[in-house]
Parts: structure tokens; sequence; C-alpha cells
């Protein structure tokens, strides 16, 4: 099963390698992984994703729970909330792609940051299953660098 | 002030009255602030010992103890003792030297990143930046150290930071606050009647009592709960000292190195009441079958622990003695005494069918001798390794203390952790049981202990082999022995000589009596060497 973790960490150094230590140490995968900053200054929220059987969840939520550094845990369920990943990627393209791929990112609401003789450079921001979706369809024109951020969760 | 003397007022509002360490430059600020205070400082001769003493020093004192080491090396040797203390929820403030601010991450001489290296060894560290957080962090340090699962916690404070006065005046501040941190658990009530539920519908009850017991200081508090409703005790080797061994509800001690008796006991109950008990490999080989045929609660402080190696049909969070105390006001039908005498029926039943030399000291009898003729409150500390395995078999234990590391099971604890537990408490008799492997880990700290005036007595079961190791050896490889034999060196005797402390030898039971009767008299500090055949196994 897969497991969302919004986690509230005080913003403090050795914090991010604290709680990705806790995951290797344990055994525990982290699929995603997001951090940034709060609207406070002080406290960053990372939201990570992680999947594995029930007991693994439930001891990620405990070993996440028992770090000092870690202010609240929240699970949060895929369908009541907002899940977004945003992916960067390069696409190749010649005289015949170039209207299809155009023409994809019109349909799929991607934005082309950057046009040059050689790629378009495509932002592209959804749920993840979109995203690998969009991944998918770009593919077929040649990807000559992609990126990918982990998932930012809110609660509807 | 200066940062290192602020350490000192902290440590002093802390009722610290000694620190266990080794000076280095990195850490000579706080040395000079120490000259320069009431405090005691007890100098070790590697600084692995140094946290093994506080390690015994605060098992006995059941509250934090102080080890200072330097940078770098110091700073690393004192890892497996952090690591040691963590395994076992031991409250430690480890304060470590640190190179100057400026020059962090430069691998300058003697660097080591000690929070990065400690990380999942302790339950909190600190990288002291700024002299006007000392007060702040020490008290979170002591208040981190010694609430909820109790355990090490390291504060670097590099040198730079020592030396920097404070802008504001000195004040140790009285509470805390830590956002991520809130140990005081109050009971879930809903939980505690299912818990009470379980009990008053079981036939066959069986507590199962951990060290978190005794870091809970809840012996008292068990014991007049299974007094009250007749329910049975088992425990595990951190346990050791929930009840004494001849009460006639306690059944022993479980796990792959228990008694058969009480593994069974395990397996005819009806309901198990786990209590401050992780579960692990030793004590319980496949924790996730328990519940299959049982229920079983667990009760723990840490909620991490629930869950972890077995999932229980009743869990509860809290302190062992708030959640026992709390149960003995109910009102349980006592539980039956059928289900008593069941239990002492398979206890008498239980044949030993291990075979042990005669030709030399056989090492239960010498555990069920030494453990009679200690006094009633003696301290027992158990090195690792075969000596630990037939000390906690056949240990008498009476109102006494039972200290060996459970968790990690560190070679040449016992010495360090008798120093310290003796320095806790001089009018207590103190004996450390160790094996000739593991007593060449720690001899050093016979250095220590004579220049401190401590008086420990140590028996040294001695069979020229990392023993338990060779019985692995024997056991999964066809005894193929390698890199187990310690041949004959060193000779114990001049060992004993050189420290000036008093040698005994024993070679046979007969003369075991007289020997043990010797080795206790008196309290001078005392090696006595007992001669084991190596082909005494545990098992």
């Amino acid at each position: 099963m897969k497991g969302i973790f919004s986690v509230l960490v005080e913003n403090r150094d050795g914090v991010l390698s604290a709680v990705s230590g806790l995951f290797a140490r344990r055994g525990f995968n982290i699929d995603t992984l997001a951090v940034g900053e709060t609207e406070n200054h002080d406290m960053s929220r990372m939201t990570i994703t992680s999947t594995g059987d029930q007991r693994t969840i439930d001891q990620i939520e405990k070993q996440l729970n028992k770090n000092i550094d870690v202010i609240k845990v929240r699970r949060l369920n895929e369908a009541r909330s907002i899940c977004l990943e945003m992916v960067l990627a390069k696409v190749s393209y010649n005289s015949e792609t170039r209207t299809p791929l155009i023409e994809l990112c019109q349909m799929t609401g991607a934005k082309i940051m950057k046009v040059t003789a050689k790629y378009l450079l495509i932002e592209y921001h959804s749920d993840p299953e979109s995203v690998d979706d969009f991944i998918r369809l770009v593919q077929r024109y040649g990807i000559i660098e992609l990126q990918r951020t982990g998932t930012i969760a809110m609660e509807k | 002030m200066n940062g290192a003397q602020a350490i000192i007022k902290c440590l002093e509002a802390e009722g610290i009255t000694r620190v266990f360490g080794y000076p280095g430059v990195a850490i000579a600020p706080f040395y000079e602030a120490l000259y320069q205070s009431p405090l005691d400082h007890i100098l070790v001769r590697q600084e692995q010992s140094a946290g093994h003493i506080a390690s015994g020093y605060a098992r006995i004192s059941r509250k934090p103890a102080v080890c200072v080491v330097t940078s770098g090396p110091g700073a690393t040797n004192l890892i497996t003792a952090l690591a040691t203390a963590y395994a076992d929820s031991i409250p430690l403030i480890a304060i470590s030297g640190q190179v100057s601010s400026d020059l962090l991450g430069r691998d300058v001489f003697q660097e080591a990143d000690m929070r990065g290296a400690t990380r999942s060894f302790v339950k909190y560290s600190y990288l002291v930046k700024d002299p006007d957080d000392i007060p702040r962090v020490i008290k979170e340090a002591f208040y981190i150290a010694s609430t909820g699962r109790k355990g090490p916690v390291l504060i670097d404070i590099p040198m730079d930071v020592q030396l920097k006065k404070l802008h504001r005046d000195f004040a140790y501040p009285e509470n805390v606050s830590i956002r991520g941190y809130k140990p005081e658990i109050r009971i879930n009530m809903a939980q505690l009647r299912k818990v009470v539920s379980a009990i008053d519908h079981a036939n066959k009850p069986l507590i199962c009592a951990g060290g978190g017991v005794i870091l809970s200081n809840a012996e008292d508090t068990i014991r007049n709960f299974c007094e009250k409703f007749n329910i049975p005790v088992v425990h595990t080797m951190m346990g050791m000292g929930v009840m004494p061994k001849k009460h006639p509800l306690n059944f022993g001690m479980l796990g792959s190195n228990g008694k058969p008796y009480a593994n069974r006991a395990v397996g005819r109950a009806d309901l198990l009441i786990i209590v401050g008990a992780r579960l692990a490999d030793r004590a319980i080989p496949q924790p996730e079958s328990l519940a299959t045929k049982r229920t079983v609660i667990h009760i723990d402080i840490d909620t991490a622990e629930i869950g972890k190696n077995m999932g229980p049909s009743v869990p509860l969070v809290g302190d062992a003695r708030e959640v026992f105390s709390i149960l003995a006001e109910q009102k349980f039908s006592a539980a039956d005494q059928s289900w008593i005498d069941e239990l002492e029926e398979i206890k008498r039943s239980t044949v030993d069918k291990r075979v042990f030399s005669d030709r030399f000291v056989n090492p239960n009898t010498l555990v069920q001798k030494l453990s009679e003729k200690m006094e009633d409150d003696a301290i027992y500390v158990a090195d690792v390794g075969q000596n630990q395995l037939w000390s906690a078999d056949n240990y008498i234990m009476k109102e006494g203390r039972f200290l060996t590391t459970g968790g990690m099971g560190t070679m040449g604890y016992s010495i360090p952790a008798a120093i310290g537990a003796k320095l806790c408490c001089p009018d207590k008799q103190t004996v450390a049981v160790i094996g000739d492997g593991a007593f060449q880990m720690c001899m050093n700290e016979l250095a220590t202990m004579m220049v401190n005036d401590v008086r420990i007595k140590m028996i040294i079961v001695r069979n020229g082999y990392l023993g338990l190791v060779r019985e692995y050896q024997y056991n999964s490889y066809d005894a193929h022995y390698i890199g187990v034999r310690l041949n004959d060196w060193p000779k114990f005797d001049k060992i004993a000589e050189a420290y000036d402390i008093d040698y005994l030898y024993c070679s046979s039971d007969d003369e075991l009596d007289d020997k043990l009767d010797e080795f206790l008299d008196g309290d001078r500090p005392c090696i006595m060497v007992c001669e084991i055949d190596s082909e005494d196994r545990v098992k």
C-alpha cells in the first residue's frame, strides 16, 4: 500500500538527514520526498510518499513521530487530498513531430517554457498518475533530459 | 562566564556531582572550568569506558549520568557505549568537544562529524553554535534523556563556543518546551478498559516483564499487582530483578537462552501481558505468531515499540508504574490457583539434560553459590558471552540488581559498569562476572578502579576461548573453531599483581565454597579466576 506523510519539522540543519536516515536505517522506502519552508520560517514541511505493507506504513508514522525534530505527522488519504508533482522535460522534435507535440501540450495543459532548434522544454504538473501518463506520452518523441519533483500534498 | 563555565553551572543545577571522561584539546576549556568547580572527574583509560561507567552509574542512581570526551577519536571511541546505552534505554548525557565552529567541515585535525556518526545511536543530539544556547540545550538534554523511553543524548560543543562569553546573564531554565517531544502520556482509558476486560476474562494470564519495568521503577508495583491477583510472571534478560528468583509467582527468564519452563508458560497462557519489553529475537523467536493463539496485551511507553515486532491484540501506551498502579485498583477475580499449580508442575518436571564437566568449576554451580553468598541488595554485573547466559540462567536474584547489556551485547561492559554502579553506591557489594575474552577488552579500567578506590570484585570465568562464539561454531559449523582461541595469556595473577589487586584461583567445585567466601570477604578489590572446561556449553 501507499502512504503519504505530511511531516511538519523544525527548520534546522540536520533534520532532513535525520528523517531520511530513519528511512534508510529501518529499511523503509522513500518513493518521493519534497521539502520546503512553511508559512513559518522556523518550520518546514516534508511530504514523503512510501510503499509497504500495513505494518511498515504504521511503523513509519510511529518512527517519524518519535523523532524529536518532527513536530507533527499527518497521514494523508489520497482521495481526500490534493497531490501534485511537477516535471520538466526537454523533448526533441523534427518537422513531422513538432505539431503533434505542441497539440499534446495544449491538450494536457503542459507549458512550453523554451523552444530551441532541437527540443522543446516542457513543464507539466498534475497528480502523480497524470504525470506518469504525460511522461509516457512524450517518451515517443524522445526525451533528452527529464526531471521530476516529489509529491506535495494537502488535505482538501 | 564563558560557555564551558556555563556547562558546569548547568550540570550543577541538574545535581551532577561527578563526570566520567578523558580530556583532549577540543574539550580543554571545559576541563579548565571543571578545575575551578567542585565537580569530581573520574579519568577513564579509554573513552568507551566513560560511557559504560556512566551507564552503570545511571542504572543505579536511576538518573542521567554524564560522560565527557574530546573531539575526533575521543568522541568516536565513545560511540559503542552510546549504542549500548541506546539499546538498553539508559539515560546518559555525553558531552563531546568539537573543533572550532569556523573550522567545521574542513576535515581539520581530530574533527569527526559526531552528530552524523551517532544519529542512530542516540535519542537526540545537539551541535551547539552559540554559548547562549548552552543552558537551554543542557536542560533539554537532561529532560530528553530521562523522560519517556530513556536514552543517551549527545551534546557536541565546538571549542570556540566553550571559550566565548555568554551575552546574557546565566540563568538555568526551569521549564522545557520542545514542540516535537511530549513524553507525558495520558493513558487512554478506553484501551485501559480493554486491558481490564482481557485480564478479567483470562483463565491463564501471564506477565512478561522487560527492562522497561526497572526503568520505570515499577518493580514493587508489578509485584504487588501479581500478588494481589495471583498472576505469574516471566521476564526477559533485561527484566531480571523485577521479581526475586524464589518468589512463588516467578517462572524465570524466557527466550532462547532462558528457562524452558518459562517458554512453556508462554505457550500455555491464554493471556500474555507484555510490559516494557521490545520482543527482540532472543526473547521471542517468532513474535508474529504470539497473538494468533492467545490474547496479547502490549504495554510500553514507546508507541513505536508496539506493533514493531508483533501486532498485539490490545496495545496500551503508558508508563509501567502508572499503568500497574491503576490496574491494581481494579476489581478482578484472582487467577485460579490451578494455573499456578500447572506452571509449578511444568517447572518441576523440566529436567535439565545438560551435562557439565567435573574436571573444573561448573559454571552453573559457580553462579548459584556466588549469588547465594552475595549480600541481599548486592549488584551483579554480567558481561557478554557464555558467562552472561550462565549468569542469567543461575543467578539467584534477591533484592539487588542484575546489570548486563541485553540489547547491544557489548563485550567489556561489566567492569566499567560495575565501577559506575559502585561509585554510585559505595555501600553495595558489587561483583562483575566476565569471561577471559571480554576481560581483555576492558582490563585497562582496573587502573581507573584502583586510582579512585572503587572496591569491586571480579570473577573471570576462564576457559581460554571466546566461549560463546566457539559454541556457535560447534553448533553451526561442525566445530570448525577459528579465531576463538585465546591461548594462555595474559597471566591473570600477574595482571592482578600489576594493579595491586587481590587474586584468587579456583579450578574445582570442591574448593568453590571456601574460595568464594574468601573472595567476598572484606571490601578489597579482588580478581578470582574460575577455570571452566572449554567443552561446557550454554545449551
